[in-house]
């Protein structure tokens, strides 16, 4: 990788994003990062490598949109498993209203159809 | 089955982080290179294997540890900044009381060496000890009544009907002396802990 891609645009893009996409996959209960880390990693294009995504759930949990507990497993040692707070569910819900327009609008213009940012599917 | 070749790549990949996060607080970083520990031993129990290439495609898959410390901390310009006369000169005012307190915190803040989060530390081991002294200066100067109002800077005892137990030249000069060094030696061991790279690694 070029060294100065890590600054990149698109690359900021999907750091802003890939946040959210943490705190999505949390919605719907808790995981232990280790397999939210694989999930990320195993949707192409999300993320560059999954060492990075451990940075990104420090700084969520720093932002106190999520929790976490450490667990016994039935293999191997403790987990630490991430939970969403309640700043969190409101952090997604604003994010989620906020992508949709903003990838209407970027699509719109991408596909020069300007000024119908209203998606056909 | 861990062979010593496997575990020199997982150890040679960990120190790899380690180094490239010399930057980082201490505590964060070893959390870093703990929670990467981590997803190795997992991925590899998970894999059932922990053969060469195993290990080798769960090391690609992390991805360059310099890129996993960008995404945590890029080395900020502050790491840059080495002490200097500036630097020296505000640790040194900060042990002298009053106005020294006062010129300290002035340079500290005026300094690019240390991050917002350290100078505001070093104003708080500062104001602490400063505030503490001046409670207890007040409630030794006042125990019963009307001298309660005594500031905390004003050392001449109260007329000379009463004891009062600071009034003595020792302990009061030697504590605001004191009061200075913890936000200093706080300070100073930032800068000292700024290193650049280390020769560990060829």
């Amino acid at each position: 990788m070029e060294p100065g891609e890590t600054r990149s645009g698109l690359s900021q893009l999907r750091r802003g994003t890939v946040e959210y996409c943490v705190l999505a996959l949390l919605r719907d209960g808790e995981r232990y990062g280790f397999e939210l880390v694989r999930e990320l990693s195993e949707s192409a294009g999300l993320v560059t490598s999954e060492g990075t995504i451990y940075p990104l759930l420090t700084r969520l949990r720093k932002d106190q949109l999520v929790t976490t507990t450490w667990r016994e497993s039935e293999s191997g040692p403790p987990r630490r498993y991430y939970q969403l707070t309640e700043s969190g569910h409101a952090a997604l819900a604003s994010f989620v209203k906020e992508w949709a327009r903003f990838r209407d609008s970027v699509d719109a213009i991408l596909n020069g159809r300007k000024g119908d940012a209203h998606h056909g599917d | 089955m861990p062979t010593m070749e496997t575990d020199r790549l997982i150890d040679d990949y960990l120190r790899r982080l380690d180094h490239a996060a010399a930057h980082m607080r201490p505590a964060r970083r070893t959390e870093l290179v703990a929670e990467i520990r981590e997803h190795i031993e997992m991925a590899l129990r998970q894999e059932q294997a922990a053969g060469e290439a195993a290990v080798r495609n769960v090391l690609d898959r992390l991805g360059p540890p310099e890129e996993i410390v960008e995404a945590a901390e890029p080395a900020s310009p502050h790491s840059q900044v080495r002490a200097g006369k500036l630097e020296i000169a505000a640790l040194i005012a900060l042990i002298v009381p009053f106005m020294g307190w006062l010129i300290g915190t002035v340079l500290v803040f005026a300094s690019g060496a240390w991050s917002r989060r350290d100078k505001l530390i070093g104003a708080l081991l500062l104001l602490l000890p400063i505030v503490v002294l001046g409670l207890g200066f007040v409630a030794a100067a006042g125990p019963n009544g009307s001298e309660e109002l005594v500031p905390p800077g004003d050392l001449r005892p109260v007329g000379e009907k009463e004891e009062v137990p600071i009034s003595g030249p020792g302990p009061l000069e030697f504590v605001l002396f004191v009061a200075g060094l913890p936000s200093a030696l706080y300070l100073g061991w930032q800068l000292r802990r700024d290193p650049g790279p280390s020769p560990t690694e060829s």
